[in-house]
C-alpha cells in the first residue's frame, strides 16, 4: 500500500517532469484515438459495404498464362499449343452443379448459351456480328461462320443479372411471363429486334441450327437495352440479337445436338473474397483444368471504396508511428528521470525495500499519469475525430479528382467531354462511385478498450527504463556518489 | 568460542575488488565478533576496508570469500532485503534520508518498508523522535530545514523504528560538531546497554573509539 501512497506523493512532488510526461502521453493518446477511431470506422464501414455486395467469381480461361509456355514465333510450338488449347474441355453443367457445391459459396448460377440462325425473324444489323468468336476451349468444333442469334438460357431468376443490374429493362411482358420463362420454349426479346420483325408478345418465332433444323419459341416478353451507352458504337445496342430464355429448356434440347455448341458461363457467389484462392484449389481439386482460373468482382466492387481505405491505411501507419515515436520518447524521459531519482532509490533499496516493488512504484506512477493523459487525450481525440477524419476523407477525394481530371484532360480535353463520348475506356466517376463522402469516426468503447491497452503496453515498454536502472544500481554506489 | 550473545560474526572475509590485481587485497581473513548489549567500534585509516566491512556486513556488496553469519546463519542464504529492512537498522554519515519526505514520514518508511504490521506508527515514531533527542514539533518539518545533528538522529529513529537488533553506523558523527557527536554516542550507548542492541560504529574519531566497549583495527593488508 506504501508504495502507492508513495508513488502518489511522488507525482504531486516531481509535477513539472509529470506534467511533461502527461503532456506527452496526451499527445500520444490523441492522436492515437484519432488514428484508431478512423481505423475502426474506415474497416468498418468497408467490412460492411464487402458484406453488402455480391462477391461473384468467375471461371475464365488464362490464354496468357497457358501462351507463356510456347514460342509464338515457332510454328511447330504453335501447332502444339493448339492441340494442347483443343485437349481442354470445356465446361459443362454438370461441372457447374459440382463446382457449385463448395462450403466457400453462398450460391451460384449459370447462363447456357448457344448461337442459332433466324427462320422467320432478321437479326437487327447485318453489318455487325455479335456471335461469339472461336476464343474458348471446346469450341473446336464451331462452324466459322457466326450466327445470327445468341440464345442466352437462365437457370434462375438469379443469373438474370442483366435485368438485376438495370441494363435491361422490360417494356412488355405477359401476365403469366414470370412463371412460365422457366419451363419451355419460352423467349423474351430485345425491343430493336421486335420492332425490326415487328413481333408482339405470344408471337412465334423461329430460329435454326446451320444444319437447318428448326425451333420455335414464344414471346413472352420485351425488353430495352440500357447497358454499355460508353462502349456503343452501332446505332442498335448490343444486345439486340440476344435472346433470353431457360437454360433448362436449353439444355433438354440441344445438349444432345452436335452441331450446335453450347456455351456454360457460371457464376459463384463466394461467402468471402478472402475464400478465392481456396475456392480455386477446391475446383482444380475437382477436375478443372488448371489453365482456368478464378477471377471475382473484388477490384472492381472495392473500388468504391478506395478512397477510404486510403484514409484507413494512413491511419493505421500514422498510429504505428506515433507509438514508436511515443514509445520511445517516453522510454527516454523515464530514463532521465531515474537518473535523476538515483538517489532516492539507492537510499529505499539500502533500507530494504526490493527491486520489485521499488519498479512497482515507478510504474505504477507513470501508470497514473498515463491513465489521466489517456483519459483526456481521448477525450481531445473524440472530439477532433470526426472532423479529422472527414477532411482527410475529402482531400483523399479532392486527390483521386484532380488525378481523374488529368487523366481526362490528356485523354479528351475534360471530363465533360468524356462523359458525352462512348468509345473510349470508362476511367470516369472515382469520385462519383465512392461509396462514403465521410467517416462518422467516433471514439467508442471499443476505441477506448484499445487506447487503454496501448497505454498500458506503453506505460510497460517506457518501464523498462526503471526496470533496467534499478537493476543495474548498486545502492552503495549511489549513495557514495552522493556523499 | 561462539557466545550465545553472539549475533553477528564475520568469518575469514576477504575482498578484493573485481579489477584489481590477485594479491590486490581491501580485506584479507578478516575474523570479527560482535554481541548483543554492546557498542563496537571499527577503526582504521583510509583505505584500510571500513566502509567495505560494513557493506559486506549489511549486505550491500556479496560477501564471495568467507563468511558473514546473523544469528549463525549465513547472510548469503538469507532474503537481503528483508535482512536489511528487519534485523540490521543502518545509519550513514550521510544520513541518507528521503529529502521530500518530512521527519516522521522519514521514519514510518521504514516501518511501511519493513512490511510488519506496526500498529500506531505515528505514535511510535513520535516516541522514537523523543528517544533520539528530537522535538515532536518537528514531526511536520522537512528534513532539508533540520541540522546535521538533528538529521542524524532522525537517521537514527528510521534505523530503530523496525525495533532491529543490530545497529551499524558509518561514521555517524563524521560530520558533527563534538557536542553533538556525544549525544549521538549517548543514544547508541543507551540502545547497545539498556536495549540490549548490538551497535558498530565504524569510525575515524579517537573520541568514538574510547567510549565503545569493543575496538576492532583494521589495517590495509599486505600485498
Amino acid at each position: 500500500m506504501y508504495i502507492f501512497k508513495n508513488a502518489l506523493l511522488s507525482i504531486k512532488r516531481n509535477k513539472g517532469r509529470n506534467i511533461l510526461i502527461g503532456i506527452i502521453i496526451l499527445v500520444i493518446a490523441c492522436a492515437s484515438s484519432i488514428a484508431l477511431a478512423i481505423h475502426n470506422t474506415a474497416t468498418n464501414l468497408i467490412k460492411s459495404y464487402e458484406d453488402s455486395i455480391t462477391k461473384e467469381a468467375t471461371i475464365t480461361f488464362n490464354r496468357k498464362g497457358m501462351m507463356e509456355n510456347f514460342d509464338l514465333k515457332d510454328k511447330e510450338t504453335m501447332e502444339e499449343a493448339k492441340e494442347k488449347f483443343d485437349e481442354i474441355d470445356a465446361i459443362t453443367i454438370e461441372n457447374v452443379k459440382e463446382y457449385g457445391n463448395s462450403d466457400y459459396l453462398e450460391d451460384y448460377y449459370y447462363t447456357y448459351q448457344i448461337n442459332l440462325n433466324g427462320n422467320n425473324i432478321e437479326k437487327v444489323s447485318s453489318d455487325f456480328s455479335f456471335g461469339e468468336k472461336n476464343d474458348r476451349p471446346g469450341k473446336e468444333d464451331m462452324p466459322d461462320e457466326a450466327s445470327d442469334f445468341t440464345v442466352v438460357g437462365y437457370d434462375s431468376v438469379n443469373s438474370m443479372t442483366d435485368f438485376i443490374n438495370g441494363n435491361y429493362q422490360m417494356t412488355q411482358i405477359t401476365e403469366d411471363a414470370w412463371d412460365k420463362i422457366f419451363t419451355g420454349n419460352y423467349v423474351f426479346i430485345n425491343s430493336e429486334l421486335a420492332e425490326l420483325n415487328d413481333i408482339s408478345l405470344n408471337d412465334e418465332i423461329i430460329l435454326e441450327s446451320n444444319e437447318g433444323d428448326t425451333y420455335s419459341f414464344i414471346v413472352l416478353g420485351i425488353y430495352e437495352s440500357n447497358e454499355d451507352d460508353a462502349e456503343q458504337m452501332d446505332m442498335f445496342s448490343k444486345s439486340s440479337n440476344t435472346i433470353l430464355t431457360s437454360a433448362d429448356y436449353l439444355v433438354e434440347t440441344f445438349s444432345d445436338q452436335e452441331d450446335i455448341h453450347a456455351n456454360v458461363n457460371p457464376t459463384f457467389i463466394l461467402k468471402s473474397f478472402d475464400d478465392t484462392l481456396k475456392f480455386q484449389d477446391e475446383l482444380y481439386e475437382k477436375g478443372l483444368n488448371e489453365n482456368y482460373v478464378i477471377s471475382t468482382n473484388e477490384d472492381t466492387a472495392l473500388e468504391s471504396v478506395n478512397s477510404i481505405s486510403n484514409v484507413s491505411s494512413f491511419a493505421t501507419t500514422f498510429l504505428i508511428i506515433t507509438l514508436i515515436i511515443g514509445a520511445v520518447v517516453l522510454f527516454v524521459i523515464n530514463m532521465i528521470n531515474i537518473r535523476e531519482r538515483k538517489y532516492e532509490i539507492g537510499v529505499l533499496r539500502t533500507i530494504g525495500l526490493s527491486k520489485l516493488k521499488l519498479t512497482m512504484q515507478f510504474v505504477f506512477e507513470l501508470f497514473v499519469v498515463s491513465f489521466l493523459a489517456i483519459l483526456i487525450g481521448t477525450g481531445i481525440g473524440a472530439s477532433c475525430s470526426k472532423p479529422i477524419s472527414n477532411q482527410l476523407l475529402a482531400s483523399e477525394i479532392a486527390s483521386s479528382q484532380e488525378e481523374q481530371n488529368k487523366i481526362d484532360n490528356n485523354m479528351m480535353g475534360g471530363p465533360h467531354d468524356m462523359k458525352e463520348n462512348n468509345n473510349r475506356p470508362n476511367t470516369r466517376g472515382i469520385v462519383n462511385i465512392q461509396a462514403y463522402d465521410s467517416i462518422n469516426a467516433v471514439v467508442g468503447f471499443k476505441e477506448l478498450g484499445e487506447l487503454i491497452g496501448i497505454g498500458v503496453i506503453l506505460v510497460f515498454v517506457s518501464s523498462l527504463a526503471s526496470l533496467i536502472s534499478i537493476e543495474r544500481f548498486s545502492p552503495l554506489t549511489i549513495l557514495k556518489e552522493r556523499s | 568460542m561462539v557466545k550465545d550473545d553472539t549475533i553477528l560474526q564475520v568469518k575469514d572475509v576477504s575482498y578484493r575488488y573485481n579489477d584489481a590485481q590477485e594479491n590486490e587485497y581491501v580485506l584479507k581473513n578478516v575474523n570479527f565478533n560482535f554481541d548483543l548489549g554492546k557498542i563496537y567500534a571499527i577503526k582504521g585509516k583510509s583505505g584500510s576496508g571500513k566502509t567495505t566491512l560494513l557493506s559486506l556486513i549489511t549486505g550491500l556488496e556479496p560477501c564471495n570469500m568467507g563468511e558473514i553469519l546473523y544469528n549463525k546463519q549465513n547472510i548469503k542464504e538469507m532474503n537481503l532485503d528483508r535482512y536489511r529492512n528487519s534485523e540490521i537498522g543502518i545509519v550513514f554519515q550521510s544520513y541518507n534520508l528521503i529529502p521530500f519526505l518530512n521527519t516522521l514520514e522519514n521514519i514510518t518508511l521504514s516501518m511501511d518498508i519493513n512490511g510488519k504490521n506496526i500498529k500506531n506508527k505515528k505514535e511510535k515514531a513520535l516516541e522514537l523522535m523523543e528517544s533520539v533527542g528530537l522535538n515532536k514539533n518537528m514531526a511536520d518539518r522537512k528534513i532539508l530545514k533540520l541540522s546535521g545533528g538533528e538529521q542524524q538522529r532522525v537517521a537514527i529513529a528510521r534505523s530503530l523504528s523496525y525495533n532491529p537488533k543490530v545497529i551499524i553506523a558509518d561514521e555517524p558523527t563524521g560530520n558533527l560538531d563534538k557536542e553533538t557527536e556525544n549525544d549521538i554516542l549517548e543514544i547508541f550507548k543507551r540502545l547497545a546497554h539498556e536495549e540490549n542492541k548490538c551497535v558498530i560504529i565504524v569510525t575515524h574519531s579517537p573520541n568514538v573509539a574510547n567510549q565503545v566497549d569493543v575496538v576492532y583495527e583494521l589495517t590495509k593488508p599486505k600485498k
